[in-house]
């Protein structure tokens, strides 16, 4: 009843600042002053890897193996998420997708999954069999393409099927051909924005039902629709009130949220840097290719514990003492944990909690944040505090300037023990000196890890230094950069306004109202992140037709 | 429309299991650029083009030759080319305007040198690879083959006009099944029988060609662009198919490299990068004398570099910034390290592309290799005074054995100096100051 | 004075927990009420092989003739029956590989029982002895186990004092002995490293008051729940954490005292379980150890004392591709072994040896789940915390 309560006062929050948004000038011209780009701005998306693996995985299961690269993907405004809607496909990524495909498609109707993937048998499996086939391609192609199939399009694809079917005399290739052809179509590829008039607000317009579900299920499971999202799109539900409340209460509760929250910050954090992160193994023995892959996770399931099963303050993430350790990563860490089953058994993950004050608290102090920002054989304090400022106060840290003259620098970086000496040296130079105020200090606060993770209080001999002056604050160490951006306001607007971009592929316009009004929000509910998602689902904002030239030519 | 038909129907008809020889109906992306020869007929092996980019440049003062013309004297840190001078063309002097943008360093120098534009943002689109492989990359499997040698898929400068950068391939084992695994055909086999999973492949493709239509009706331009650049891919994966289905001419030159090792694992360190430089040249050379591609373009890193010397806790990029300049050598000395290793490299890629005999020429005769860096003189990351080399003679069309300096100049006039040689109409290349018309006329043959 | 205080300490301890997890997994490390200074570190065995001295091979083994894998292929055929020269045309037209030639069988069966042809590793007794050289050299690591002067004893290049280590005589002039750490005897370094990923590894902790201080030290051995695990060289990881196994068979409690840096322990009987084809077991009677900690924060030990030499030469006989002139040891091992005669045969029945091993820090952990010793590495010295 409480529930229900709070819920209408909301709605009615969110109903009150639409009229009044729209009392105040014409629709059309606030979203294209507030966040449509420009005209010519693409508002499609390529999707990315992890929402291929991710849908692919929730349409066939998990059990698909899915091997082989995809095409890099390009950060804007801080998110890959973003940098998606500009990004096309290139030779050699279409290539890729259609070997991927190939290859799903042949596990897809393989003998071991077409029992349970395939709702029917055909007539004869070496022939067509139209019926089967489309039965299978309708229901396979809705969660594909995120809305059902027209009627021109399944009977391409049934006919695809057909004929490969009889040119291959086998009834499951040549539905698996079809499979192919929809996981290289760009109606599966790209994820679209279709704007259409809003019939109940005359003269103006909104997003199309399916463009809204595929939008919020990407938002929340970073996946794509499932069926009674899909259905409530095609009735109309979700362009209700409730109805979109149902479905977002509905997907919250659900397991695939997880999935989600770990695309959100694997994006924010930039762990597709990941990639081609490597360490010089004879200064960082430690940094295994396991403690590579298990320090992303231990990020991650720090977060998902934090925020969806703890439903913590987002804050709290930078000085949280709990996270989740393996053998490894204690190792690197040289922390003890105990793990008290037999030996040979499998790896586990095994929670842990830091001892209060203990630097290592908090998930800038995890190798996932400081191995990853720091080069192969030292650490890079520069690196760090801009990834810091970049990716989780959302601060733009200039280029730095061309043609610099280093020459005065290297009388003194000649035989410097740490890297506060070395850029003490660096900011000699005016030039440089600017920029390096802004990213060096917070680096320079967390050099007691080396460029591995791993704890330090010397470098080359040296007592490393850690105590720092960040606009005006003076912050020691570790412990005190995590208290410092854990009080720091842009930390909490940041990652609100990048899980409104991470959905919506744009950032959200600081002085929107509806904005202010969910940033509120955020704040009143102690910054739990899941509940900032429903507020950004909920709203109106969040969809907003961008692209306004589309809305006459549109509509069904 | 009635062609697309049509040819399903050949296709079809070759699926029921009919004769190898089926005459597919002619496609324009058949033709060369002029429409006058049937680009796999091989009666005259089509020019081929390669890049081959290497970061941070070359030492100030250690690399540019004291003579211009043909009888000049290599500076120390071109000798490794000694043996390729004859047939290779040395510019210096060039540089990129950036009229008033950002420098954005290791990127914007490239963006001016590869697409004659600078913008001042990361856009980065139509490099001259893609312009050359326009005129001559149709008709082969690959329109081109993009590789990175030290782990990196975006350490790649090749972007066509409408869809960004290329993601490179990393590794030598996935590149040589992508070339040379069961989808090769062997140009020289005496038999040959098209796939009938590619057939099938092929024939099924042409249903997502036509779900253009509906799509384009209801997007807005930039997203027509977007989907227009998607079609284009869809088309080369299409002639890929289309390709697997004809009978290759026989190339002479051709044999099949043997599978490179594994993989090693992922690494910093230059030398490592380098042996795979060298792999990755050798299946190179291999699908150019098979007739798989006629453009590749090879970086051995992104330009800001991360390789390091085994020991030393720094990057190449680093050292530029921070090795001071020895006082007894002159210039930076690891810095200088990296740099030597790297134009042995080249020396080495450009030794198989020579030794590689087609007729009475070598394939480096037949061909130019490209290469050039992201900056001029790299401890002050400047924009001015770029290294670039010109390999091969393209058939006669190009003269070699040359040092060609041009201080002040823009850089953007080897760009079209090349685009000419290759074939590309253009008589005007770039934007702003780093437009040019004249390019160097002197290796015009 | 110290290990007197431990022993109260133990003695207050409850009784289970002493039984179950030894008096030193009873000491906390910093809880309250234990002698505030105490300091445990924890140490796993990170490399273990037999002692070599080999940087005077001309004067150890002056006749030179046991050589390497082709002498000992040659010198197998030769007791076949072959002349020298009919076995080095053989080698020469065949593989190298006993398995790959005609004589295999007849050299691996070339042993006699009840005029038979037998096993050569089964019975090994039964097989010809080749008679290898062994050491006639000066020096070798060890320590003075009877504590007499005799003319077999070794010198020990650090301490200069006279020692005993019969082993080192018998394996001394054997190809596969000549590495020098970090290289181990072949043999070993095979079975080690095949071992070692799935092995529950050995333990070491050492508690102190006070270690830049002479003083006092105890010494534990014990086996841990868990394998060791490797870093990204392929050397094995610092600073895991290990359960130390509850049962009392491998722990072994030592007394020493370090001076100079230097752990010496009151000799004692140890023993520790392992896994074949690396020892089985490593019982050592009448062990003398002494560790030094090095300043990158390994610790680097000798152990000296008497080993069943049959248990030793199993190691070869057992597991015949390893390289080594299995025979000519196993008869060297028999002919120098110094120790515990058979009442019956007066055969002795142990050898004088000496280990020498390396730790790298780790931490150890109860069952309970109690941090029990700490890693302590100079090179990451992060606050070390004591929480679960």
């Amino acid at each position: 009843m409480k529930n229900v309560r709070v819920s209408l006062r909301r709605g009615l929050i969110a109903a009150v600042s639409l009229v009044s948004l729209a009392a105040a000038t014409p629709a059309i011209v606030v979203w294209a002053a507030d966040t449509a780009p420009a005209a010519d701005e693409p508002t499609s998306v390529r999707l990315s890897p992890s929402q291929f693996r991710q849908t692919i995985a929730d349409v066939f299961g998990t059990g698909i193996v899915i091997s082989g690269r995809f095409e890099p993907e390009v950060r804007e405004q801080g998110l890959l998420a973003v940098g998606a809607r500009k990004a096309s496909i290139t030779d050699m990524g279409l290539e890729r997708y259609d070997e991927l495909a190939r290859n799903i498609a042949a596990q897809v109707v393989d003998e071991r999954n077409r029992v349970t993937l395939i709702p029917c048998k055909p007539k004869s499996a070496t022939a067509a069999d139209d019926a089967c086939a489309r039965t299978f391609l309708a229901s396979a192609g809705k969660l594909l393409y995120r809305r059902s199939l027209n009627d021109g399009e399944l009977a391409a694809l049934v006919k695809v099927a057909g004929d490969s079917a009889n040119g291959l005399k086998d009834f499951y290739a040549g539905v698996g051909t079809s499979v192919a052809n929809m996981l290289v179509s760009p109606n599966f590829l790209f994820r679209y924005k279709f704007v259409e008039a809003d019939a109940d607000n005359a003269g103006k317009f909104r997003l199309d039902s399916f463009s809204k579900a595929q939008a919020l299920s990407y938002l929340l499971w970073n996946s794509t629709p499932d069926a009674m999202l899909i259905d409530a799109a095609e009735s109309g539900k979700l362009h209700t009130k409730a109805g979109l409340q149902f479905q977002v209460d509905r997907m919250l509760s659900s397991p695939r949220v997880e999935g989600g929250i770990r695309a959100f910050f694997s994006d924010m954090l930039g762990f597709s840097d990941f990639e081609v992160l490597s360490k010089d193994p004879m200064f960082f023995p430690r940094y295994t290719i396991r403690v590579k892959e298990e320090s992303q996770e231990q990020t991650l399931r720090t977060i998902v514990d934090h925020i969806v099963k703890r439903q913590g303050d987002y804050r709290d993430l930078f000085t949280t003492p709990n996270t989740f350790l393996t053998r490894a990563l204690a190792s690197l860490y040289a922390v003890p944990l105990v793990e008290t089953t037999d030996n040979g058994q499998p790896m586990r993950w095994i929670p842990y909690t830091y001892p209060e004050g203990d630097p290592r608290a908090g998930i800038l102090a995890h190798a996932s944040f400081v191995a990853l920002h720091s080069p192969a054989g030292r650490t890079s304090p520069t690196g760090r505090g801009k990834a810091l400022r970049e990716n989780i106060l959302c601060q733009a840290v200039p280029a730095p300037p061309g043609n610099v003259d280093f020459s005065a620098v290297e009388q003194a970086s000649r035989e410097l023990s740490t890297a506060r000496e070395r850029l003490a040296a660096h900011a000699t130079q005016p030039m440089c000196a600017g920029c390096h105020k802004i990213t060096d200090p917070m680096g320079l606060a967390l050099e007691n890890f080396d460029s591995s993770g791993g704890y330090r209080t010397t470098e080359n001999g040296a007592q490393i230094d850690t105590n720092v002056e960040v606009s005006g604050v003076k912050i020691s160490g570790a412990a005190g950069l995590a208290k410092a951006i854990h009080g720091d306001p842009a930390a909490v607007s940041c990652v609100a306004k990048r899980i409104f971009a991470f959905g919506a592929g744009r950032l959200p316009l600081a002085t929107d109202v509806e904005w202010n009004r969910i940033e509120k929000a955020f704040a009143s509910s102690k910054y739990n992140v899941l509940s900032l998602m429903r507020e950004i689902a909920l709203s109106d904002l969040f969809y907003r037709p961008q692209n306004i030239q589309l809305a006459s030519a549109s509509g069904k | 429309m009635d062609l697309k038909i049509d040819r399903r129907q050949v296709l079809r008809g070759m699926m029921a299991g009919s004769a190898v020889t089926v005459g597919l109906p002619i496609l324009d992306c058949q033709l060369n650029a002029n429409g006058d020869a049937f680009a796999a007929t091989g009666a005259r092996i089509p020019p081929r083009f390669g890049t081959w980019f290497w970061g941070l440049g070359l030492n100030e003062g250690e690399w540019q030759p004291k003579q211009t013309g043909t009888n000049y004297e290599l500076s120390r840190q071109l000798v490794a080319l000694k043996r390729h001078q004859k047939k290779m063309v040395l510019f210096s002097g060039g540089q990129v305007f950036l009229d008033g943008a950002a420098n954005n360093t290791h990127f914007t120098g490239v963006q001016g040198l590869m697409t004659g534009k600078v913008t001042g943002s990361a856009e980065y689109f139509g490099s001259i690879d893609t312009l050359v492989a326009d005129v001559v990359g149709n008709g082969t499997r690959f329109r081109s083959i993009d590789v990175s040698c030290d782990g990196d898929p975006k350490a790649c400068w090749s972007a066509r006009k409408d869809s960004g950068k290329q993601p490179a391939e990393v590794s030598p084992i996935a590149l040589y099944t992508r070339i040379f695994g069961p989808e090769y055909q062997d140009p020289n086999a005496a038999d040959f029988k098209p796939d009938p999973g590619v057939m099938v492949r092929r024939s099924a493709l042409s249903a997502v060609s036509e779900e253009r239509a509906s799509l384009m009706g209801k997007l807005g331009a930039a997203d027509k662009a977007k989907l227009d650049s998607y079609f284009t891919s869809l088309r080369a994966l299409e002639q890929k198919l289309e390709i697997q289905l004809q009978k290759p001419e026989p190339l002479q030159a051709c044999t099949k490299p043997s599978k490179p090792k594994e993989d090693e694992q992922l690494s910093t360190l230059a030398t490592v990068a380098m042996e795979r430089h060298d792999v990755f040249a050798g299946l190179i050379a291999h699908a150019l004398a098979c007739g798989q591609t006629r453009v590749f373009n090879l970086s051995i890193t992104q330009g800001m570099s991360g390789l390091r010397k085994e020991g030393e806790p720094s990057s190449h990029h680093t050292y530029t910034h921070e090795e001071p300049i020895d006082s007894t050598a002159g210039y930076q000395i690891k810095c200088d390290w990296f740099s030597m290793l790297y134009m042995q490299g080249l020396a080495n890629f450009v030794t198989i592309l020579d030794s590689i005999q087609e007729g009475d020429r070598t394939m480096l005769d037949r061909m130019m290799m490209f290469a050039f860096t992201d900056h001029g003189a790299p401890r002050l990351h400047s924009l001015r005074n770029y290294p670039i080399m010109l390999f091969g003679s393209v058939d006669g069309r190009m003269k070699t054995g040359m040092h060609i300096a041009s201080p002040g100049d823009a850089v953007t006039r080897v760009g079209l100096t090349v685009q000419q040689v290759m074939g590309v109409s253009v008589s005007a290349w770039g934007v702003g100051s780093n437009r040019v018309t004249n390019p160097y006329s002197e290796v015009f043959a | 004075m110290r290990i007197e205080a431990l022993r109260n300490m133990v003695r207050r301890a409850p009784l289970a927990r002493a039984l179950a997890l030894g008096a030193i997994a009873a000491l906390p490390i910093s809880v309250i009420g234990a002698p505030a200074k105490a300091e445990t570190r924890g140490y796993m065995i990170s490399w273990f092989a037999t002692a070599t001295k080999i940087d005077d091979f001309k004067a150890n083994c002056p006749e030179d003739r046991n050589g390497g894998g082709l002498k000992v292929d040659i010198r197998d055929l030769m007791e076949i029956g072959l002349t020298e020269e009919q076995a080095i045309a053989h080698i020469n037209n065949t593989a190298r590989d006993a398995d790959g030639t005609n004589y295999g069988k007849q050299i691996r069966t070339r042993a006699r029982v009840k005029g038979e042809p037998a096993s050569i590793y089964n019975y090994p007794d039964a097989t010809k002895d080749p008679n290898i050289e062994t050491s006639a050299g000066k020096y070798a690591y060890g320590f003075n186990l009877d504590g007499k002067s005799k003319d077999s004893d070794f010198i020990d290049p650090d301490t200069g004092e006279r020692v005993d280590n019969q082993m080192w005589r018998a394996v001394g002039c054997s190809e596969s002995y000549r590495a020098v750490p970090p290289a181990m005897p072949y043999p070993e370094e095979l079975s080690w490293n095949l071992m070692i990923d799935t092995m529950p590894a050995w333990a070491v902790s050492l508690t102190a008051d006070d270690f830049s201080k002479d003083g006092p030290v105890k010494i534990v051995l014990d086996r841990a729940l868990q394998h060791l695990e490797r870093d990204a060289t392929g050397g094995v990881m610092w600073n895991g954490t290990f359960v130390i196994d509850p049962s009392p068979r491998s722990h072994n409690e030592l007394e020493g005292y370090m001076k100079d840096g230097v752990i010496t322990i009151k000799p004692k009987d140890i023993s520790l379980e392992a896994e074949h084809p690396f020892y089985a077991e490593m019982d050592i009677k009448n062990a003398h150890m002494r560790f030094k900690l090095q300043p990158d924060g390994k610790l680097v030990a000798y152990w000296g004392g008497y080993f069943d030499w049959l248990k030793y030469a199993y190691m070869y006989t057992s597991r015949p591709a390893n390289g080594a002139d299995t025979i000519g040891l196993y008869h060297a091992m028999k002919k120098m072994a110094d120790a515990a005669p058979d009442p019956k045969t007066g055969q002795n029945t142990m050898i004088s040896i000496t280990f020498r091993m390396e730790a790298v820090p780790a931490f150890h952990a109860n069952m309970d789940g109690k941090v029990v010793a700490k890693a302590v590495d100079p090179g990451q010295n992060g606050p070390v915390s004591f929480t679960k």
